[in-house]
């Protein structure tokens, strides 16, 4: 087991190491220099600064090195958690990125338990009921869920919930209420996704020999479905549930803006609009931590639900 | 397993909830678009409600974006910024939005030079910051000086300073103002939120701490707390009594404070207002036609005032070799050019069309709309004597090459795609470039476009230089609009409405000004820029500044 913990984190490493390089190659190769994105932001232009101005701002924001010396040392100040200065906003990406984060992360969270919830109940119940009509409208309902665009659903929940019968606020990131629109946003397509999986998955295993044993126990479709389908249905739909965490993140982007949330969404639009790159460098990083840290975890959790996965792990 | 039913099933029922959702959202555009060409009368200018005003509450108002990041008077150009700022921070004079004349407010009168070199400002005795320091000739020094040396920081006072020698004391309730070059716009200039006085312990932070919030003005309001792209809270200022003579409350403001937040989707911020949830809608974009019947349905009303300054201006780059080069092509743009169905169709039937190259609410501006005429078959005529003859796909060509204008633009919206149609039907090809907002100057400075967009906010013609005058501007249009031959005669034209401060000669010199820029097709108006806001019934008192900000002097609120 620690063997393969130990795998499992120096690989993750690498992806990070690699979604930050090829940030900067990429941000690197765009056709523009930072010098005129900045001064361009502050509504300045380039041509009207003298060539001894332009070659100061340059020296002050370390970009006159090579492009390799300039990769490396913005590698070695990432690797302590220091992005630089903003390039359209007087400020530190650092103290933008812990401005704008929590109200994301408690978004992301709160979606994911709506999700959970959501999912699981809907493939419980697609597997559960036994009246067809039922069972048929719930296995259908996540393709509908799958297909509604964010931004569609997020101004239909608005329009009703919070101009129509003014529930819920439409805007802000004060308290609970202001939380709960852009959760289930948030929260719908990827509960949609997980109670597709799960249901085929959970019908899948409902046919196992096992469950006939089970059946033939004398055992109620209740205990079976708890007991035993649920928990290995569960399988595939957690590295989904894994990759559909981390898309929250990403999906905060759309969720954010409809519902003018201050969070790490919005930044990020308007940091890839402005060119503005440490903040679009330090945003990759976080989405791509999170992926990793998710993804890993899941593999975590599946050797704890299957001790299969570790023991082939240790073969190996 | 029935698998294959299965899938027919899914995508049989997948096919049905696709047109539900198409359906759907079909109605939607549909009841959007129908109602285009409903009534959009507006109502009158505020100041002028019934009843005695009530003091307490906050107003809420919501704007569309923060996007500079900024609340630093001096160094903000972003206009929605400028309208917080108005009620922050007082200038030496205050501008008569309706008649555009410059009027007494910190400074209680002045003197100009005859060549528009030197001003000398008398100052109210009783003014303080909210900080408490006193308003003297000292604070005045210590302001302009600070705005001058924040030098690219702050474009318009780039622009507005141009010249800028120096403020010297003359007495503690006297300033001077000196310039090395004319500057007869300067006087416009010190009504700006741009100019205005901030408390001398402002300056000793730096200029980073100064946008973030760092701000202390002898406004009618003070700054609580100020969130880039979030919020900002503003507080009345208890004592307040030296508003300009423009204002009818000459103490402290009605309101106990203003809430601002920013709303980006449009649909949002309409039905925050019509609910309640915020006052004012304030967005960049003129309200829709349909937008502003939902707002009137819910007993709110719109305001609406052109801005003052640059009008949506098309700017053409002339350098040789580019079909633009040439005059005669540039005249028939302007035939090509069908302003008032621009106006009705973008924006609504009663919309101002665009008449020169400054919007109708800015000082001196000239009424040029004989020369902007829609005349689709003489442009066709010019086209034919410049040797761009039409062809059988529908375009012009001259020597093999298709006569294609490429228009660069960060962000193109329903008007571009108008003036694409328009050019077709006289066989010019409009390729709208977008870029992101990022790549726009460095593009713009490649000089690889025909045709630019432009438009800058100030209640002064002068502001044409900051992107015509090449003897002022490096911009990208001021260097390509212009051959050296068009440009000394232009820069001279600018110059000379520096020179002055005479009304007359200056009304002159931005006449001649006006007709040269469409005579030598340097600048071809587009659009008039108005300024609306939707306004809840419960707001009395709603008043605009001569530059289309926001005065929330008189505002105050019903129970």
């Amino acid at each position: 087991m620690p063997r393969y913990l130990a795998g499992r984190v120096a690989q993750a490493l690498l992806v990070l190491w690699a979604a930050y390089t090829v940030t900067f190659i990429i941000l690197n190769i765009l056709p523009s220099d930072p010098i005129t994105l900045q001064l361009s932001a502050g509504g300045a232009d380039v041509s009207q600064l003298t060539a001894v101005q332009v070659h100061d701002l340059k020296a002050h924001y370390g970009l006159d090195d090579p492009v390799v010396v300039q990769y490396f040392h913005h590698l070695w100040a990432a690797l302590h958690l220091d992005f630089g200065m903003s390039l359209t906003q007087n400020v530190s990406v650092g103290s933008l990125i812990t401005d704008k984060l929590p109200s994301t992360i408690l978004l992301s969270a709160v979606a994911v338990v709506i999700m959970l919830v959501l999912g699981t109940s809907v493939a419980f119940l697609a597997t559960y009921v036994q009246w067809r009509p039922a069972r048929m409208l719930l296995a259908r309902l996540p393709a509908v869920g799958v297909s509604l665009p964010q931004f569609f659903v997020g101004l239909l929940l608005i329009q009703v919930f919070s101009f129509s019968l003014t529930w819920l606020p439409a805007t802000g990131t004060h308290g609970w209420r202001s939380l709960v629109l852009p959760a289930i946003t948030l929260a719908l397509p990827g509960s949609a996704m997980l109670a597709q999986l799960l249901t085929r998955s959970l019908s899948d295993t409902w046919r196992e020999p096992y469950i006939v044993t089970a059946r033939a126990k004398g055992l109620s479709r209740w205990t079976i479905q708890v007991r035993h389908a649920l928990r290995n249905a569960s399988l595939p739909a957690l590295t989904l549930l894994g990759v559909v965490v981390a898309y929250t993140v990403v999906n905060s982007v759309v969720v954010e803006v409809v519902f003018t949330r201050n969070g790490i969404g919005q930044l990020a639009q308007q940091a890839v609009l402005g060119q503005d790159v440490p903040v679009v460098q330090a945003i990759v990083l976080i989405a791509a931590t999170l992926f990793v840290a998710v993804s890993l975890l899941v593999d975590l959790l599946y050797s704890l639900l299957d001790p299969r996965v570790a023991r082939a792990g240790r073969a190996a | 397993m029935t698998t294959s039913h299965r899938h027919r099933t899914t995508r049989r029922l997948a096919a049905t909830a696709v047109s539900v959702l198409a359906a759907v959202s079909l109605a939607a555009c549909g009841s959007g678009g129908s109602s285009g060409g409903g009534t959009s009368g507006t109502s009158a200018a505020g100041g002028t409600q019934d009843g005695k005003p009530v003091p307490g509450g906050r107003l809420k108002i919501a704007f569309w974006s923060d996007f500079q990041s900024c609340i630093d008077p001096n160094q903000v150009y972003w206009i929605e910024s400028r309208s917080i700022d108005r009620n922050l921070a007082d200038s030496l004079t205050d501008q008569d939005p309706k008649t555009g004349k410059i009027v007494p407010w910190l400074a209680t009168s002045w003197t100009v030079s005859p060549d528009a070199t030197s001003y000398t400002f008398k100052l109210r005795q009783d003014v303080t910051f909210s900080d408490g320091t006193k308003l003297d000739a000292n604070a005045v020094k210590t302001a302009y000086d600070g705005l001058h040396d924040l030098g690219a920081k702050s474009t318009l006072g780039l622009t507005y300073l141009s010249g800028y020698k120096g403020t010297t004391v003359v007495d503690p309730s006297t300033v001077k103002i000196d310039f090395a070059t004319p500057n007869a716009a300067f006087l416009q200039a010190s009504s700006t939120t741009t100019t205005a006085i901030l408390s001398p312990a402002t300056y000793k932070e730096t200029p980073e701490a100064r946008c973030a919030g760092k701000v202390v003005g002898s406004g009618e309001f003070t700054l609580d707390s100020y969130s880039a792209g979030k919020s900002a809270k503003l507080t009345k200022r208890a004592g307040y009594a030296w508003p300009s003579s423009l204002i009818a409350n000459k103490g402290a403001a009605y309101l106990d404070g203003i809430d601002v937040s920013y709303i980006a989707e449009d649909n949002v911020r309409v039905g925050s207002l019509t609910n309640g949830t915020i006052d004012i809608a304030w967005p960049r974009q003129p309200i829709t036609s349909a937008d502003q019947q939902v707002i009137k349905a819910s007993g709110a009303t719109i305001e609406t005032r052109a801005l003052p300054g640059i009008i949506g201006l098309l700017i053409p780059n002339v350098t040789a070799g580019r079909p633009l080069a040439d005059l005669q092509v540039r005249k028939a743009l302007y035939k090509a050019l069908d302003l008032s169905s621009y106006a009705k169709t973008v924006y609504w039937d009663d919309y101002p069309v665009a008449k020169s190259s400054v919007t109708s609410t800015t000082p001196y501006a000239a009424d040029e709309s004989a020369k902007l005429a829609h005349d689709p078959a003489g442009a066709g005529k010019l086209l034919d004597a410049a040797g761009w003859a039409l062809g059988s796909d529908g375009y012009r060509h001259k020597d093999g090459k298709k006569l294609t204008l490429s228009y660069l633009t960060n962000a193109a919206g329903p008007g571009d795609q108008l003036v694409q149609d328009q050019l077709k039907k006289v066989g010019i090809d409009y390729q709208i470039k977008v870029v992101t907002a990022a790549q726009l100057t460095p593009t713009g400075n490649s000089g690889d476009w025909d045709l630019s967009g432009g438009y800058l906010t100030r209640a002064d013609p002068s502001v044409l230089g900051s992107s015509l005058d090449q003897a002022v501007s490096k911009q990208y249009t001021a260097k390509y609009s212009q051959d050296p031959a068009t440009a000394a005669k232009i820069s001279a034209l600018f110059a000379k409405g520096l020179s002055t401060a005479d009304p007359t000669q200056r009304a002159a010199a931005y006449k001649d000004l006006q007709d040269a820029l469409i005579d030598n097709g340097v600048a071809y108006p587009l659009y008039d820029r108005l300024q609306t806001a939707g306004v809840s019934g419960k707001v009395h008192g709603f008043a605009w500044t001569s530059e289309s900000f926001l005065r929330a002097n008189d505002i105050w609120l019903s129970k």
